[in-house]
């Protein structure tokens, strides 16, 4: 596959002036010339194919923002090569624009005044839509959603909700090849995150828009992304498959069994029992992390059985949620 | 401590000014050039008149009179109604609502620190380079302290009507117009741009009468008269103080009616 | 992709225009607050100029109808920053809060697209005003009526804009670099006004700052000599054309730059 996205060893650098604290710190910032150099996007090296919808996630401040706007030509790379559909995008900004569509977070790019349909309008001209082509795309947001309450509102008159929701449309009103989402399900509901999701992935399907999505949320990961690509301190972590990853973690799973008594205490005897998993305890049930490399839940339930009356059971497969957090806490062994 | 609290704000507020070196830098030079500029401009007004004074000033009189009431103006002038009309329209007033102090204070407190920076880096170096260029011609003596008094009133009538008008953005969304409006009258009647002196007979006992004269006009007459009579003194800054209590009566029970309203219809 | 020319860009800017209209109209109240804060401006501008004149009869050999047509002449000239520019005045919020960053995913011109976002039509109050004192001051000095002179009139007021809209735009375009950038816009304001005064009441430093650097002396001096005094042109009058036109070219080239240069913060 012909890839529409091409990153190669790419780095950024702000340089940053030094702060100090309290009021004299800042009388002294004054007159400083005291600055750092911050290494935001570190040697960061991917392909992405058309049509595929990838995950990039990383904590707070991984540089993923800043990816994103190296990649929509905002951004300048201090060093590396970015292609994006055989653009370089910060040399031909326009000429980039053309081919990507954005919705960044909360910051509606709609014109707050004005009537979603107007708003539409004014970007069918600015990115020469022709008429069919955008009475087609309207028809299919029809399909998809039902639109027609949210042309005639001022986007100033909407609900977060409906606002994100008019970004996306308007993101890909123009058949773009790539659209870059940035956390798109913030603050909304579980029902408006779910159709928003479905939007998506319709659009994807349908459009076969390749589509890069951040998220910290791993509903967003689950329904929508097979490949996700982990970053963090500016470092790339991971790029690959998400079962990939679940398989990687998948090995672990935790077994929570109901015993009478004392659980912490039994947590300590079972500590003895079992060296080889990590057992914890809270108000209602002994939670016990199995390695199914090492062991089988079944062999470990047969053990305790022997011991202890049990009185109830559970078993949980490690969540996506999780596998990120462990690899936020401790990198990719 | 409970003024330790107010202490906080002002410390914030010097701390959040400094933060913007390079708008600093610019504020300074900014208002040296403009200085100069005016300078310029009245040499040329007077010079094209044949006596020597005007309305009772000389070139030296208006020029002082009119440095420093620039100068006033740069601390003055705080962008109120602009920061509580906001926060109005963005919701952010809710968050100030609920600090453990009224709004009003909270405010006034708040900016008490952009007073201090604004009085030490552009009133005071204006003042001494005034003071250096004009020879002396300022008078250093007991009016320094009635000037000092009267700023201090004229900071709280200032405040006051820019908390008046601010409220008034509870009921409209038009800030610009509003805050526009507020600009023009206070300086023209307050004779920041041209003295009160000059102004025609009639107009100037009606504008006498009214609080903005108490901004500009009562503290720099009052600086500018080296051994004034404790009359004079005693009426201007009377009437500056009676100004400052009514105006902040008016301003706190506008707002608290108003907001009484608002919170009771929705907002 | 079709050529994106002159008359791609001029369709953009009327619908947007016209939407604008729209929705503007639809805050009735909002519309004639800030027409009557302009009409207060404007009256308050004129008071102050009268209460000057009434003492002094000229200055630097320029009589008062000179001076008021010098005034007009700003007026007039100052019209097209406020229409069609006046989104400057937001460029440093929107950079600061980080919201600029929406304006740079579009496949059209930035500056383009940003300024088209805001039209004022307060500034056709000020156009009114305007006129009505150049066409005052005309008559009353008696300057005669021609096709030339009028054709004069139009090329020099366009010229006195661009001069205008360049010094807005550089000045707005320096919060790309320093953040808080109102103080600078408020400083060039500040010297605008001073626009009105013939330059030659300054000493030599400043007449050249005031020409070549901060060109405010093309705002209104220089062109309005070409008509007021045709006797003694000087060549900057007849090439300030050119100048405004190479003013805001750099003006323009300044703001990309600024703009293209920009990081976005946070997120």
């Amino acid at each position: 596959m012909e890839p529409i996205i091409e990153i190669k060893n790419v780095v950024k650098e702000f340089k940053v002036l030094n702060r100090h604290e309290g009021l004299k710190g800042s009388i002294r910032d004054l007159f400083s010339r005291d600055y750092k150099i911050v290494r935001a996007v570190d040697n960061i090296s991917m392909q992405i194919g058309q049509g595929e919808i990838v995950g990039y996630l990383g904590p707070n401040g991984a540089g993923k923002s800043t990816t994103i706007k190296m990649m929509t030509g905002v951004l300048e790379p201090t060093s590396g090569e970015i292609l994006v559909g055989g653009n370089v995008p910060y040399r031909n900004r326009t000429k980039n624009a053309q081919e990507i569509g954005v919705v960044f977070g909360q910051r509606s790019q709609l014109w707050w005044a004005l009537p979603l349909i107007e708003s539409f309008k004014i970007l069918k001209d600015i990115y020469q839509i022709p008429d069919a082509d955008y009475d087609a795309m309207l028809n299919f947001y029809q399909s998809l959603v039902d639109i027609e309450p949210l042309l005639h509102k001022p986007v100033r008159q909407m609900s977060l909700g409906q606002r994100t929701l008019s970004d996306i449309l308007a993101a890909f009103l123009h058949n773009p090849k790539i659209v870059f989402l940035d956390e798109p399900t913030i603050g909304l509901d579980v029902s408006m995150k779910a159709k928003i999701r479905t939007l998506i992935h319709a659009l994807n399907e349908q459009k076969h828009t390749t589509v890069i999505l951040t998220t910290h949320d791993m509903g967003d990961v689950d329904a929508l992304c097979r490949r996700i690509v982990i970053i963090d301190k500016g470092k790339m972590l991971y790029d690959n498959d998400i079962s990939h990853l679940k398989q990687f973690f998948g090995s672990y799973r935790t077994l929570k069994i109901r015993i009478k008594g004392d659980l912490k205490q039994y947590a300590e005897e079972i500590t003895g029992k079992l060296p080889e998993c990590s057992v914890s305890a809270d108000d209602e049930w002994v939670s016990i992390l199995v390695d199914e490399s090492k062991s089988t839940v079944m062999h470990v339930l047969d053990k305790l059985q022997k011991d202890y009356k049990i009185r109830d059971m559970q078993l949980e497969e490690i969540s996506t949620e999780e596998v990120i957090k462990k690899i936020y806490e401790e990198g990719v062994k | 401590m409970k003024l330790k609290k107010y202490v906080t704000l002002t410390r914030a507020g010097i701390i959040e000014s400094l933060q913007f070196r390079m708008s600093f830098l610019i504020m300074v030079i900014g208002n040296l050039l403009y200085l100069t500029v005016t300078y310029f401009l009245w040499k040329a007004i007077y010079a094209s008149v044949d006596t020597d004074v005007v309305n009772g000033m000389t070139f030296t009189d208006t020029l002082i009179y009119l440095v420093l009431a620039t100068a006033l103006n740069g601390f003055l002038e705080m962008y109120l109604v602009w920061d509580i009309g906001r926060s109005i329209q963005s919701g952010k007033i809710v968050l100030d609502l609920l600090k453990p102090m009224p709004y009003r204070r909270y405010l006034f407190w708040s900016y008490s620190g952009s007073f201090a920076t604004q009085f030490l880096f552009t009133f005071l170096p204006t003042f001494i380079i005034v003071s250096v260029v004009t020879h002396g011609a300022i008078p250093l003596g007991i009016n320094l302290l009635w000037f000092v008094l009267s700023v201090v009133l004229a900071i709280v009538i200032n405040y006051s009507i820019d908390f008046i008008i601010g409220t008034v953005c509870l009921y409209t969304e038009s800030i610009w117009g509003i805050n526009i409006m507020k600009q023009v009258v206070i300086l023209l009647l307050s004779g920041a741009t041209i003295p009160l002196a000059f102004f025609p007979d009639g107009l100037r006992t009606v504008v006498s009468y009214l609080p903005f004269q108490a901004i500009y006009n009562a503290p720099l007459s009052l600086l500018l008269h080296a051994d004034p009579d404790m009359q004079t003194v005693c009426t201007t800054l009377g009437l500056q103080a009676f100004w400052a209590f009514a105006l902040t009566l008016i301003s706190t029970a506008f707002w608290n009616r108003s907001l009484r309203q608002i919170t009771v219809n929705g907002g | 992709m079709k050529q994106k020319g002159f008359g791609f860009y001029f369709r953009i800017y009327l619908k947007i225009l016209a939407q604008d209209l729209k929705s503007k109209m639809s805050y009735r109240a909002d519309f004639i607050i800030s027409t009557i804060g302009m009409i207060c401006t404007n009256i308050a501008g004129f008071i102050s100029f009268w209460i000057l004149f009434r003492r002094f009869p000229s200055i630097n050999g320029w009589g008062y109808y000179e001076i008021l047509f010098l005034y007009g002449f700003s007026l007039v000239s100052l019209t097209p920053v406020q229409c069609f520019f006046d989104n400057n005045w937001s460029l440093r919020q929107y950079v600061y809060s980080g919201d600029f960053i929406k304006y740079c995913f579009r496949p059209i011109n930035l500056f383009f697209y940003f300024q088209s976002e805001v039209f004022d039509v307060k500034g056709l109050g000020q156009l009114a005003f305007g006129l009505g004192t150049l066409i005052f001051a005309w008559v009353k000095l008696g300057l005669g009526c021609s096709v030339l002179m009028i054709l004069k009139m139009i090329v020099f007021l366009l010229t006195a804009s661009l001069i205008m809209i360049s010094l807005q735009n550089a000045a707005a375009a320096t919060c790309f670099w320093i953040q808080n950038s109102f103080y600078v816009m408020d400083f060039v304001n500040r010297f605008r006004d001073y626009a009105k005064y013939p330059v030659t009441i300054f000493n030599k430093g400043f007449r050249f700052i005031f020409t070549f650097i901060m060109p405010i002396a093309f705002i209104a001096y220089y062109p309005s000599l070409v008509i007021l005094r045709p006797d003694a042109v000087p060549l900057l009058s007849w090439i300030s054309p050119l100048i405004g036109i190479l003013f805001f070219f750099l003006s323009y080239k300044f703001w990309m730059f600024g703009a293209l240069k920009y990081s976005g913060t946070g997120s």
